[in-house]
């Protein structure tokens, strides 16, 4: 009998990403096994995600065996680019999304021969917001800066500052044209991560390239 | 491309919230705990809410969002406070305090209506 309604509050604690996070440590426990270094690779529009990545791959030719995961909205250019300089590169279309999930990263693994691959770089969509927060199973996030985005960036961006293992700070070479305050970005980023790593880099002209493949070796 | 983000974290909640809710009743309401490095909109995180659980078992719930402040701490004076903001100077004149905050993004507890036997 009765008929009357019961209010109950289910206490649960739980992570809304879980299932996101669950697919990365498989990603990530298979790329350990196989002894595969991993790095997503986080930076704005215009950054200089695919100049980067393509004067790297041209620098580690011959001596490192990489594969490329590109992340884009709707075009294969990125891929395109990079296929020049790497044989193992797969573009991820997100359509609407803007940052790469972790079940997309799995399923563009399983189009590379992972036996041949001991360096993986995953470009995510130009977003410097949401790709920080989606773990993918990589070993290290690397964010992008550059100098045209203005100096302010590092501080309106703190989770990727955070986040990061390694921040690279691109197109050094445009500084004698540019009121970028270096001074005042390393000030914000000390701020949100003390110890973090940042590397100033032309993608351009290869100034500081070896800074940065020396860490990828290391 | 913010309102994007919010939307890919709503849906997430929704199929996880879909697979607590009970099947004789109803969720009234979700609540969530959100740290702030996660850089959450709660006004764009409630419009995703509505238009993800449009038309699902869960419509109609209201979704709470503790959106969780930075903590800062000044060096120089020793005082500690929260803020919406990471940069902002201390009362004692020090221009940059340190600012630290978490990344969790947590479904803390889900209130259900249920009609009584």
């Amino acid at each position: 009998m009765g008929g009357g309604r019961r209010t109950t509050r289910v206490p649960l604690s739980e992570r809304v990403l879980e299932a996101n996070d669950e697919i990365a440590a498989g990603t990530r426990a298979e790329l350990d096994r196989r002894g595969i270094f991993s790095v997503d690779l986080i930076g704005a529009p215009g950054s200089g995600k695919t100049a980067l990545l393509e004067a790297t791959l041209r620098a580690v030719r011959g001596r490192r065996r990489p594969a490329v995961l590109v992340g884009d909205l709707a075009t294969r250019r990125d891929g395109d680019r990079l296929a020049r300089w790497c044989d193992q590169v797969v573009q991820i279309s997100t359509g609407q999304g803007c940052h790469l999930e972790a079940n997309e990263v799995r399923d563009a693994l399983g189009q590379i021969d992972l036996d041949g691959v001991d360096l993986l770089f995953i470009e995510n969509v130009g977003n410097l917001i949401c790709p920080v927060g989606f773990d993918l199973g990589q070993a290290a996030k690397v964010g992008l800066f550059s100098l045209t985005e203005g100096d302010d960036k590092a501080a309106k961006h703190p989770y990727l500052v955070q986040a990061a293992d390694l921040l690279l700070l691109n197109k050094i070479d445009l500084r004698p044209y540019l009121s970028f305050d270096r001074a005042g970005f390393e000030a914000d980023v000390r701020l949100l991560n003390p110890a973090v790593p940042v590397l100033d880099v032309s993608a351009t002209t290869g100034e500081g390239l070896d800074a940065w493949i020396a860490w990828l070796d290391r | 491309m913010l309102l994007v983000h919010e939307f890919s974290i709503a849906e997430a909640l929704a199929a996880q919230v879909q697979r607590h809710a009970p099947a004789a009743g109803r969720v009234a309401e979700v609540e969530i705990s959100v740290g702030a490095l996660r850089g959450l909109e709660p006004g764009a995180l409630q419009m995703c809410w509505e238009a993800v659980t449009h038309g699902t078992p869960i419509a109609g719930s209201i979704l709470r969002v503790d959106l969780r402040p930075w903590s800062i701490a000044c060096s120089s004076c020793g005082r500690t406070w929260t803020s919406p903001v990471p940069f902002v100077a201390c009362a004692c004149g020090d221009a940059a305090p340190v600012p630290t905050a978490g990344d969790e993004l947590e479904l803390v507890a889900l209130t259900v209506d249920e009609e009584e036997a």
